[in-house]
């Protein structure tokens, strides 16, 4: 009895390791390239051309940071990046809620025709209408402008947000709204006392997916902007791919300082962000 | 009288919180969408889009002139070539992650998941450079071959589409990770105890709980490889422009091409997105139906 038991386990054992070397496996290789990255970004242009690459650095040449700093211009680009995301991320919240709301709870005959064009959207894609929106922002004069890159990206964000508000405030029971309207109370008052604040949790979802999405979105912006001074963060990188691809030193730290604001995002909000992606994805 | 008044504040009130979400959805998204298939039927030539004659109509012209293109079927192929890897590669990779981490066979769930979801979050802008960098002659890459095979020569110019093929692989198998984790999860593990229990082995509880539970994901999940194949841009913009000689060329930055480098043919430009969305819904619409013709019964 126990010589089959703790063969068994001997097999559960050896079993056990072969997964976890699967898992780590596939761990480095996720995670390798980053490291590559970060280490790399330590070398001079001139050690990382003459030395091995996959050596850790002889001198490890911090400077590459504030040299790539200045050469990319960050600040602005932070500056720019912090504004769009920051903008985008409120308005589409408050936006999403307040027609969500009306949407889920307010009867009107609008109601079907509206809300089915907003599920339509999900379905488009961006380049569907990239052609188009850049003709009109042009005819309308708003070319290389902060606030036609705003509207564009509060637009494109409204389907998903109409699509997760109507779902959750749906979830609301209606007593609720109508023990409200008894008392009198009018519908923006019920909106901004009691719903508002009910859809919090799904706001905060909402909100972290919106954050991620404007702050990496390049396609856009790329064709939007065209002044150094109101580039985002993703279209000012770019700059580190073309003339400046050769100092490798910089290069590499500038992709560092890229990519560390969504890294400490998504290790603080990772919970959310892996539900939200797991939610987003059973709408199809 | 009263009721009157309510019923005057429900009217506005409705168009108060709506409105604003409406207006920027219509500028946005529902207007440019129309006007893109207006354009691809007409010659616009780009300029003042009010003057007298800058529109004329052209029937299907820009159309014709997309289908007999070579580029377009060379850009369609890598299009296609970018799906098989999500349906082929992506997708069972991820499941059979999510499995591993689900059945509890691992400790540290949480750290697999946030490590091989972490490519996922970066700018693809900086994941392009970064790749770029790592493959070209001077990269890593081609110390690690060099590493097998002392002679080895590498060079982005032999088959191009592998590497962005396997960076696509890299990228984006942690998204459908987190997909399969998620749905597993939500199978009510007594199911699985009481198969268990009836003598099921573990391949069993695969095939006759986990797999027909989850047909309904496997189809999300394809739907979701496509619709993605014919939206990325960013990462092969930046990583390879579409070069070198075009060989990675995909629809979104042919059609990018065509409206923004050299001479401008919008009409055409609009043309190939409206193929686009064309080819996306037909594929999305072919594979629900499969689903109700073959698919396992959900629930």
């Amino acid at each position: 009895m126990s010589e089959i038991r703790s063969r068994k386990s001997a097999k559960a054992i050896i079993f056990s390791y072969a997964v976890y070397a699967v898992m780590f496996f596939f761990t480095f290789m996720a995670i390798y390239p980053l490291l590559w990255l970060a280490m790399s970004s330590f070398k001079t242009t001139q050690e990382f051309q003459l030395t091995s690459k996959l050596a850790l650095p002889e001198i490890w040449w911090w400077k590459n940071y504030p040299d790539a700093w200045i050469r990319g211009n960050f600040a602005s680009l932070f500056g720019n990046s912090i504004f769009y995301t920051g903008l985008t991320t409120i308005a589409i919240v408050i936006f999403s809620f307040m027609a969500g709301f009306a949407f889920a709870k307010i009867p009107s005959k609008a109601t079907k025709i509206l809300h089915k064009s907003f599920i339509i959207g999900i379905l488009l894609t961006l380049q569907s209408i990239m052609v188009p929106l850049f003709l009109i922002v042009n005819a309308v004069g708003l070319y290389d402008t902060r606030i036609s890159i705003l509207i564009c990206y509060i637009g494109i964000g409204m389907p998903m947000g109409i699509y997760l508000a109507t779902d959750y405030i749906k979830s609301i029971p209606d007593s609720l709204v109508e023990s409200a309207r008894i008392d009198g109370a009018p519908y923006l008052v019920i909106f901004g006392r009691i719903i508002f604040p009910m859809a919090m949790p799904v706001g905060i979802t909402l909100a972290i997916l919106t954050v991620s999405g404007t702050w990496n979105e390049f396609m856009l912006i790329n064709m939007l902007a065209s002044s150094e001074s109101i580039k985002s963060l993703p279209v000012g990188i770019q700059r580190f791919s073309g003339a400046l691809a050769s100092d490798y030193g910089k290069q590499f730290a500038a992709l560092v300082i890229g990519l560390v604001p969504m890294l400490i995002f998504y290790l603080i909000f990772r919970k959310q962000i892996t539900r939200g992606v797991a939610a987003g994805a059973v709408k199809g | 009288m009263k009721g009157i008044s309510s019923k005057k504040e429900q009217g506005i009130s409705y168009w108060i919180l709506v409105l604003p979400a409406v207006l920027f959805y219509f500028a946005v998204m529902t207007f440019p969408t129309v006007f893109s298939v207006f354009l691809s039927l007409t010659n616009y030539k780009g300029g003042s889009l009010f003057t007298k004659g800058a529109i004329t109509f052209a029937g299907f012209k820009n159309y014709i002139k997309v289908f007999q293109d070579s580029l377009f079927y060379l850009s369609l192929k890598n299009n296609l070539l970018i799906v098989l890897v999500s349906v082929l590669g992506q997708l069972p990779l991820g499941f059979a992650l999510a499995y591993i981490l689900s059945r509890g066979l691992v400790k540290g769930k949480d750290f697999f998941q946030t490590m091989i979801y972490l490519p996922c979050v970066i700018s693809s802008v900086v994941i392009g450079i970064l790749w770029q960098s790592f493959f070209s002659a001077h990269g890593a890459f081609q110390e690690i071959m060099q590493f097998f095979n002392p002679s080895h020569q590498w060079s982005m110019n032999k088959a191009p589409m592998i590497p962005v093929l396997f960076v696509m692989l890299w990228m984006y198998t942690g998204t459908y990770l987190i997909i399969f984790l998620a749905n597993i999860q939500k199978i009510d593990p007594q199911i699985i105890e009481a198969s268990k229990i009836d003598g099921a082995g573990e391949g069993q509880t695969l095939r006759y709980i986990i797999f027909p539970s989850l047909s309904g994901v496997f189809v999300t999940s394809a739907i979701l490889a496509i619709s993605g194949s014919l939206k990325s841009f960013d990462l092969l913009y930046i990583m390879t422009a579409g070069g070198p000689a075009k060989q990675t060329n995909i629809l979104s930055i042919y059609m990018f091409d065509k409206a923004f480098r050299g001479a401008p043919d919008y009409p055409m430009a609009n043309a190939i997105s409206t193929i686009m969305v064309l080819i996306s819904f037909i594929l999305i619409i072919v594979i629900q139906l499969l689903e109700k013709r073959f698919g396992g019964k959900e629930e």
